[in-house]
This record gives C-alpha cells, sequence and structure tokens, in this order.
C-alpha cells in the first residue's frame, strides 16, 4: 500500500508515556516535513485509573482535523486498547505487545479481540525495552520504531528528535532510547515484510509545531501583554506557564492569584493602570469571573479573558472538550452587559486572533472573552504563523489637549468610546466605580443617567463592526447548502464538506472569529443565499444555533455533538448528504 | 437632620488642621455624622500632604461598603471595586506601575467576610500597598447586620436570636498572614492615626493598619466609649520585630492595644520581582 495520510493511535494508560510518544511522533514528522496533527486523550487522574491515548495523524497535505478512524493501533495497554479497535480502518492494523503471552484471561487480550478483517502485527514491546533500558521505560520507543519501519519513514529523523527531545536528561538517557528505537525498527524489518510505503515528496522544508495554548500565549506576548493573572486549571494552565517564564524577560510579570476572582481583579487592576493584561480559565473559572466581567463592562475597563472550553457544567469533564461556554460567555452577567466574545478555529486564529482581541479590548474599554476549546488548545499542529511582533502596540483613545482642560472620563462621543488617561499621567485625575455613574465617574442613579451610559456602553458594538473581520466564506459559492460553525469544529465541518463534494454534493460554510458583535450583513447575506443551513457545534443545547436563530431568524438543521471527542467529519458529511437529499425530493 | 449632618460634617472639614489638606478633598463625604470613617479620611489627607505625594501617582481602591466610597473622597485616582476585591484589584495596579502609591480602604465585611480570600495572599506576597480596614463590626451600608468581627450575642436584622459565631480579630490575622506592617489604631485618636498611616505608607512592603471605627448608626454594643474603656497603648518596650510577641498582644481583649505590632525590613514583592526581571535568577 502507498500512502499520502496516515492516523496513529497509541493507546495506553496513564504513565504508559504514551502522550510522549505522540509528542516523539510528531516532531520527527514535522521534521520531515509533514503535516501533523495530534490529539491527546486522557483522564483527569495523574496516575493508574486511567485510560490515555494519544493519535497522530500525518499526510503530505494541510490538515483540518483529526478525521475519521486509523489506520494503525498500537496496544501499549492490552486491556484498555480493545475498544479502540473499533476505530480501525477498513484494511486497518493493530500493534500488540506479545511480550507477557498466555498470562492474561481472555477478555483482557487485545489478540483474542482482533477480528479477521484488521491485520496483526506481534511484537515483544516490553522485552525488547528491558533488552535496551533494563526497565520498562522505552516500551513506546520499542513502537516507534517498529512504526517507522512499517510506514518506511526515515528513521535518521526519529533518532534526530529523540536526541532533541532527552538531551537535557543527559547521554545515557539518549542513548537507551535510541536503542529501544533500533531494536523495535530491527525487529520489525527481521520478522515483517515491507509492505507499505508513506509517500514522501522530495523539498519537503522541516515545519514547526503549535497548540493552540501556546498560539494564544506567543501571540498575547508579541503584542504587548505585560501582565498575566490566573490560577491553574486544566486545560488552559499552559498558557499562564509560558507567560510565567518569558514576561518577566520582558519587563513584565505572571501571577498566580489565590483563585480566579483574584486572577480577574488583577487583570482589571492592571488594565485601570494602563498595562495590557489577560486571564486564562476554564468552565469554572468563567463562573467565578462573572461578576468581576460585569465590572469590567461597567467601569469600561478593558479585559481579556481566555477561556479554554471544557465538558460539562461544574467540575463537569476536565480533561474533555465540549463548546458548552458560549451561552456564559454571551449572556453570563447580570444587567445589560454587553461583552466581546470570540472563538478561533485553529492555531493560527489563537495567534491572530488575540491580537485582535487586546487592539478591541483597549481601543473599545471592554471585556473580551476568547473562547478556544480543549481538542485546540492542546492539540499540536503544523501551522505557519507569520509573527507579528510589535511589544508596545496600544489603540487607546487619548484625548486631547482641549478635551483634558475638562477632562470627563465617561465624556459621550458618537462613538461610544471616552477618550482615557491612566494613572501616572498627568492631565487629569478621576475615581471609577462599578456603580452607575455620570460622565464624571461620580456615582448616579438618575434615570437619564442610567439610560444614557447603557445606550453609550451598547453604542461602542456598533461602533465596533467597523474594525472586525470580513466573515469568511469558504466552498462553493453558488451551493445552495450552507453551514456556520465555530471555534474547533470548523476543522471537521471543513473536512465534512470535502468528503461531500468528492461524493458529489457541494456545500458552502461561513465562519468568523467574531461571535459576538458579528458583521451581521455578510451573515444575512449568506443565509438568504442558502436553501438549507446547517449549523453543527460541540454542545447538547446548540448554543450558537440559537444565536443564529435570535440574530438572523433562520431555522437551521441543528447538529449537537455533546461528545467528548473532535467532530467527525463523515458526521458532517452525511448531513450534508441528508440536506442534499431532502432539497432533490 | 440634613441641614445637621451637613453641619458637622461642614466643621469638621474647616477646621484649622483639616484646612491644611484643602488640596486634598474631594467630593463630601456620604457617611453619617459621627461615623469613625471621617478619621480614617482626615488621616489618609494628612499623610499623603506630609509625604507629598502627586496626585497622579495616588490610587485607592475599595471595595464596597460605607468604606467603598473613600476614593470619592479624595484627590487622586480611585477605583471603587467590587465586594470584597479591593486587594487583587490593587495587585494589579501596583504591578502595571510600581510607582503609584496604592491604598486600599475597606471594611470589615469586605475584608475579612467576602474578600477573606484575598487578604493572606497580598500579605504575604509582600505587595507594596497599604491597607486600612476600617472596622465597625457591623454591616452598615445594608442597615445592620452582624459582620464576621461583630460579638457574640449581637442581635440584628439577621441575627435576632444574637450572633452565635465568635468574633475573628484582623489583627491577628495580618500577622499570622506574614503581614511585615502591622498596627491598630482607634479612630478617636486623629493624631495617631495621621501618624500610623504615614508610616505605613512609607513602609516598603505590605503594611495593615485595623482601624476601630465605630458605627454610631446601627452598632449600638462597639460604640466609641465601649473602645475607649478598653484601649491602651502598647508597652513602650514592645519589639516591633518580634512577632509572636506582636500575636500575644494582638490577641489581648482587655485591654484592646493600639500601635505599630509589627515591622520588618524584608524585601518586598518590587525588590524580589525586579531580581528575577533583571535576569538574576534562571527559571527552571
Amino acid at each position: 500500500m502507498r500512502y499520502s495520510e496516515i492516523t496513529i493511535r497509541f493507546c495506553g494508560i496513564a504513565g504508559d508515556g504514551v502522550v510522549s510518544s505522540g509528542k516523539i511522533f510528531a516532531g520527527a514528522c514535522a521534521k520531515i516535513g509533514l503535516h501533523v496533527m495530534v490529539n491527546d486523550i486522557y483522564s483527569a487522574e495523574i496516575r493508574g485509573l486511567g485510560k490515555s491515548s494519544s493519535t497522530i495523524r500525518f499526510s503530505t497535505s494541510k490538515l483540518n482535523s483529526m478525521g475519521d478512524g486509523i489506520d494503525l493501533l498500537v496496544g501499549m495497554a492490552a486491556k484498555e486498547s480493545i475498544v479502540d479497535l473499533h476505530d480501525i480502518k477498513q484494511e486497518g492494523s493493530v500493534m500488540y505487545d506479545t511480550s507477557t503471552p498466555g498470562s492474561v484471561v481472555e477478555e483482557d487480550s487485545l489478540v483474542a479481540h482482533i477480528t479477521p478483517e484488521i491485520h496483526g502485527y506481534g511484537i515483544p514491546i516490553k522485552q525488547l525495552a528491558n533488552e535496551a533500558s533494563g526497565t520498562n521505560q522505552g516500551k513506546n520507543l520499542v513502537a516507534i520504531g517498529a512504526i517507522c519501519y512499517f510506514y518506511s519513514l526515515p528513521p535518521d529523523m526519529f533518532i534526530e528528535q529523540i536526541k532533541a527531545i532527552f538531551a537535557r536528561k543527559g547521554e545515557r538517557i539518549v542513548e537507551t532510547n535510541i536503542t529501544a528505537f533500533r531494536l523495535g525498527y530491527d525487529y520489525f524489518k527481521e520478522h515483517y515484510p515491507l509492505n507499505n510505503q508513506f509517500e514522501i515528496s522530495k523539498g519537503l522544508k522541516p515545519k514547526t509545531l503549535i497548540s493552540g495554548n501556546e498560539a494564544i500565549a506567543q501571540g498575547a506576548i508579541d503584542c504587548g501583554l505585560k501582565f498575566f493573572a490566573g490560577y491553574p486549571i486544566t486545560p488552559a494552565t499552559k498558557i499562564m506557564e509560558i507567560a510565567a517564564k518569558e514576561l518577566p524577560k520582558l519587563e513584565g510579570w505572571t501571577l498566580q492569584m489565590e483563585d480566579e476572582i483574584a486572577a480577574i481583579s488583577a487583570v482589571l487592576g492592571a488594565w485601570f493602570a494602563g498595562k495590557r493584561a489577560m486571564t486564562a480559565t476554564a468552565g469554572p473559572g468563567l463562573s467565578l469571573m462573572s461578576e468581576m466581567i460585569n465590572m469590567s463592562v461597567m467601569a469600561e475597563i478593558p479585559a481579556i479573558i481566555v477561556n479554554v472550553q471544557r465538558g460539562g457544567p461544574s467540575t463537569g469533564l476536565p480533561t474533555k472538550v465540549e463548546q458548552g461556554d458560549l451561552n456564559i460567555a454571551l449572556y453570563g452577567g447580570s444587567g445589560d452587559s454587553p461583552r466581546v466574545v470570540m472563538a478561533p478555529c485553529d492555531s493560527e486564529e489563537c495567534y491572530n486572533g488575540i491580537q485582535l482581541a487586546f487592539d478591541i479590548a483597549e481601543k473599545y474599554q471592554t471585556p473580551v472573552i476568547f473562547l478556544s476549546d480543549l481538542f485546540l488548545g492542546q492539540r499540536i499542529e503544523t501551522v505557519a504563523i507569520e509573527p507579528n511582533i510589535d511589544r508596545e502596540r496600544c489603540t487607546r483613545k487619548r484625548p486631547t489637549p482641549e478635551q483634558l482642560k475638562n477632562y470627563l472620563r465617561y465624556q459621550i462621543t458618537d462613538d461610544g468610546v471616552s477618550p482615557l488617561i491612566v494613572p501616572g499621567e498627568s492631565g487629569a485625575i478621576y475615581s471609577i466605580t462599578g456603580l452607575e455613574h455620570s460622565v464624571t465617574g461620580n456615582p448616579n442613579y438618575e434615570s437619564d443617567v442610567h439610560s444614557m451610559m447603557t445606550a453609550k456602553r451598547f453604542r461602542k458594538f456598533e461602533s465596533m463592526v467597523a474594525d472586525l473581520p470580513q466573515a469568511d466564506i469558504i466552498g462553493d459559492e453558488k451551493a445552495v447548502i450552507g453551514l456556520a460553525g465555530w471555534g474547533s469544529t470548523i476543522g471537521s465541518i471543513l473536512e465534512g464538506m470535502e468528503i461531500a463534494r468528492k461524493r458529489g454534493v457541494t456545500s458552502k460554510l461561513i465562519k468568523s472569529i467574531m461571535i459576538h458583535p458579528q458583521r451581521e450583513d455578510l451573515f444575512q447575506e449568506f443565509f438568504a443565499s442558502c436553501k438549507k443551513i446547517i449549523v453543527p457545534e460541540m454542545n447538547y443545547q446548540g448554543q450558537y444555533a440559537d444565536l443564529l436563530k435570535s440574530r438572523y431568524g433562520i431555522r437551521p438543521i441543528e447538529v449537537h455533538i455533546p461528545s467528548v471527542n473532535p467532530v467527525s467529519p463523515l458526521k458532517i458529511a452525511q448531513k450534508i448528504m441528508e440536506a442534499n437529499d431532502e432539497l432533490s425530493q | 437632620m440634613s441641614f445637621l449632618s451637613k453641619r458637622s460634617v461642614l466643621e469638621g472639614l474647616n477646621s484649622a488642621k483639616a484646612s491644611k489638606t484643602k488640596e486634598w478633598r474631594d467630593n463630601l463625604p456620604t457617611w453619617c455624622p459621627g461615623c469613625g470613617h471621617f478619621t480614617g479620611l482626615h488621616g489618609l489627607y494628612e499623610a499623603v500632604e506630609k509625604l507629598k505625594i502627586p496626585q497622579k501617582d495616588f490610587v485607592v481602591v475599595s471595595g464596597i461598603g460605607c468604606s467603598g466610597r473613600f476614593p470619592f473622597f479624595i484627590k487622586g485616582f480611585g477605583l471603587h471595586g467590587l465586594h470584597g476585591r479591593a486587594l487583587p484589584l490593587a495587585t494589579g495596579i501596583k504591578i502595571a506601575n510600581p510607582a503609584l502609591t496604592v491604598v486600599v480602604v475597606g471594611g470589615d465585611g469586605d475584608g475579612v467576610g467576602i474578600g477573606g480570600g484575598h487578604f493572606p495572599h497580598a500579605a504575604r506576597n509582600n505587595f507594596n500597598l497599604t491597607y486600612i480596614l476600617l472596622d465597625n463590626s457591623i454591616y452598615g451600608l445594608t442597615k445592620g447586620q452582624i459582620s464576621p468581627t461583630s460579638p457574640m450575642g449581637m442581635k440584628s436584622g439577621t441575627s435576632p436570636y444574637g450572633n452565635i459565631a465568635r468574633p475573628i480579630n484582623p489583627t491577628t490575622l495580618a500577622l499570622a498572614y506574614e503581614a511585615t506592617f502591622v498596627a491598630r489604631v482607634f479612630s478617636r485618636e486623629r493624631d495617631m492615626v495621621s501618624d500610623i498611616i504615614t508610616k505605613a505608607i512609607q513602609h516598603n512592603g505590605f503594611s495593615f493598619i485595623h482601624v476601630l471605627s465605630p458605627c454610631v448608626v446601627f452598632n449600638k454594643l462597639i460604640t466609641y466609649n465601649s473602645w475607649h474603656e478598653v484601649v491602651a497603648d502598647l508597652p513602650a518596650d514592645h519589639d516591633t520585630q518580634n512577632r509572636s510577641k506582636a500575636m500575644g498582644l494582638a490577641a489581648s481583649i482587655d485591654p484592646i492595644y493600639l500601635g505599630i505590632f509589627h515591622q520588618e525590613n524584608t524585601p518586598s514583592f518590587d525588590d524580589l520581582s525586579q531580581q528575577i526581571k533583571k535576569g538574576l535568577i534562571t527559571p527552571a
């Protein structure tokens, strides 16, 4: 078989080195110059209790999603891998450990569950690891060596990657791991004929791997982030860890606070003093921040809140993905509480989008909730991001000398944005509050003042539309089946559309990083050109569909996928085909 | 009543002493006549006047409660934040611009009730903030409910059978939280209040001042007179470097000691973070 795209899954128990297998493998593929996407699935326990897996999809062309099914399953732990046999594609394979034959009961044996249409490959993984290291350490490298041979990938790149990753652990560890890799490679060479060939064209350039979380942190730092306040929470912690390491080098600072309330408070404090600041959290943390986000709305102090969505209400599913936080992001404030909500769909949008978020927050003196999700935040992928570095970037509207003569913190303007000076600057002083207030900032509860100020806060959102990026329309412009999506689901939608196109049904997609406010004109026009509209998303309620329904008066086909895994492109394709069938009836 | 209250406030503000701090006065305070908080405000006027702090570099941050309106009564920048969140708001301001003088003002409900979780961390980080806690042992703005510092047995709208919880002591908390400057003052003693606020602002690191500040309208148990009978200056030979001794004196309820319990010269957050920013420490 000749392949130009492969999906491999390492499956084991927590502590098996499954996630690091994914990292090593993906790193080598990126070095070769392939496109790679990696998705890790693990439990919320550190060790022992849970199963974990790392799925690596690599290809000679750009990848949008994790696709459907796997070509090769590597069963590092037999019992835990059994259920994953169902995900193996037709003509797919499984690699299993033969080190301890006969010592397991049949129902726990991986081999016993392999059906005839799956090709099974036995290899004494544990035994070879022991040969290399004297312990079970290095099992994953034995497997990687075997896979490298199995798909005839260049072993040099893998050895280079092993050296790079383990260098800081010392010479001996590097040598042991290379030995484990070679033993796996040689075992396969000796025992199985070379049937597969992964097509690698010449002239591929090495690519860099980045996760959504890393892209957000880097994007923020590159556009002038000076202060990060946070509280560790899965799956957002990585953003804080990067900020903690990098900001002090740039005259900035990262502070681990006592809770999320303190984190968002400190972020508002820093913005009040004129510095670009942010926090990053997930569902439970966002809930805690609600009141201070409303202070940001009321007092018109900017704030950036990254929310890396995980599953469920409450503590929920800390290590599983869901797009269930759109409603709290949009509507989670008491009173008339407008806020900007953005949702990037890939790492590149994480990088560029967070920079746009800072520019909007600072210019319009508003909170921006930046909704990533666990899949997007943690998956690593090969994306070429064009760096945009300007650490002194500032979009604050400053007062004219004339305005400073009689400075009004909440001066009424056409665009709703009041000129702003900050503590430490000369020219004016003021005090502000989360109470309703007059143009000076003094508390004021009069009816006409409240109406005027509420209108001012909402007017900013109308003015903002001029600064918003165009919505992207992708696919066949003439198609009558239209899709609308948000966040990491977009990748699966694009791939689903491609599958449907190959089956003869074209469709188009409208997507925007802006959830609120949105370029409503473009969305209206798009929906008007569709006979069927499909809105897939990873939640039970159809939260984005609800927004679109109320905003545009459409009645879409809603696809609610409250799954713990990324959305299946085939499922999207199926919906497109069904919509097409309905149209032709 | 409104005429009387306004007049008594103005009398206070127009006294010979107060005229020196005219430059710092902003909106007319909304507190009731006789409120202990006036002393805290005057103390801060005098401290910033004496220290010649530029108004553009001065920020007062407050939470919610009667004390919360403080920023509107004094010139400079002010942030009237959310209930209990004054300390983390101030933290962000100070880290963003260490050149600013940041004073945090709050009440007992704000500081050791709803915001009680922030107090230890602001203290142990030794942020260069001055925290003035105006303690009247009552929720005044909501018209008289028990607070975390109310005595046992106190009857109120929310404790009609009497308070059955033990009151906590903000001074001992500050000592336990590793604050590097801890003082207690009584709002009847204006000079001492001004003097200690001045010293607290000058302190390098986190300074905490517990102000016994009676609510003359809603608290009938804890009053100027009840406190007056039990307060006493700290012993003249008290060693402000000895935290455990300070703890014992701070815990005393008869007498209730006034003065500086603890003052420690140790690197502040600004000092330590600066070392890291200068690249003197390598990351893990």
